[in-house]
């Protein structure tokens, strides 16, 4: 049986990474998979804490409280829609700053 | 060897497919990591028994990302490589440190974790549907990761083939 805490460590270090992706990248690409790799941590979060264990004679049981089932859901469903909207727009700049880097695309007029 | 033995594997695999995604020069291994980290998080969530998550996580975030990241990598394959800038990994790392810290702190500190919200009818529905329609969401799984893989490849054997008339 997985332990809450495991699940939340893990999901706190997953959020770094993609925290440093944010904080330390240049490229876009790689700053829209730190925004996706600090999604799936929230997503972790989310089922850590709405998991309730029971432990009876038959064994131990897992219980989902609603929390837990439905707002991973909306978080994935709202997390895909963002990423298709980031990636389209990196596609639409890359046609005219030739360039998917941050740096470069701060210039508005060209 | 104990399911914590496993579980540990599973999560560092996870962990470091992460940061090899965040780190590669390459775009393409970066993506082929981020598949590695979604597959790594997907058997986490199958062995905490959240199997309709696992499920959709591996099909919206394995599957159709990727498969948009696989196109946007090819569409911007010739530009010139992130250079190291060294005051901007510093801050970002200090302030990921500070923020990991903390969080990790305060969750080891708390002790019992309390848990948000209430037994609900609504546990049994997801169960349900997961229950009566598995195989339809296993074949909705794979046929996604091999449409995916599919589209990949021919964006690539496509540009191959651009460049290739283009030298020519």
């Amino acid at each position: 049986m997985i332990d809450q805490i495991v699940l939340l460590i893990l999901a706190i270090v997953l959020f770094g990474v993609g925290l440093y992706a944010l904080l330390g990248k240049r490229n876009v690409i790689k700053i829209l998979m730190g925004i996706e790799i600090m999604t799936i941590a929230a997503n972790l979060v989310f089922i850590a804490l709405g998991t309730e264990f029971e432990t009876t004679g038959d064994g131990t049981f897992i219980w989902f409280t609603e929390f837990a089932l439905v707002f991973p859901l909306i978080s994935l469903a709202v997390g895909a829609a963002v990423m298709a909207l980031g990636l389209a727009l990196v596609i639409n700049n890359y046609r005219h700053a030739k360039s998917v880097d941050t740096d470069e695309m701060a210039t508005l007029k060209r | 060897m104990s399911l914590i033995v496993w579980i540990s594997i599973v999560m560092g695999l996870a962990i470091l497919a992460a940061i090899f995604a965040i780190e590669s020069k390459n775009l393409m291994i970066a993506v082929i990591s981020l598949i590695v980290m979604n597959f790594a998080i997907w058997i986490i969530l199958l062995m905490f028994e959240a199997t309709l998550l696992a499920w959709i996580q591996l099909i919206v975030y394995g599957g159709g990302l990727t498969a948009l990241f696989v196109v946007v990598v090819s569409l911007t394959e010739n530009q010139k490589d992130e250079t190291f800038d060294l005051t901007r990994t510093t801050i970002a790392l200090a302030v990921v440190a500070i923020i990991v810290s903390l969080l990790i702190w305060v969750v080891a500190s708390h002790g019992d974790i309390t848990i948000v919200g209430d037994r609900d009818p609504l546990t049994k529905f997801p169960a349900s549907i997961w229950e009566n329609r598995v195989t339809d969401i296993i074949l909705q799984a794979v046929l996604f990761l091999a449409t995916s893989i599919a589209i990949g490849v021919l964006f690539l054997q496509h540009k191959k083939k651009h460049k290739e008339v283009t030298k020519s």
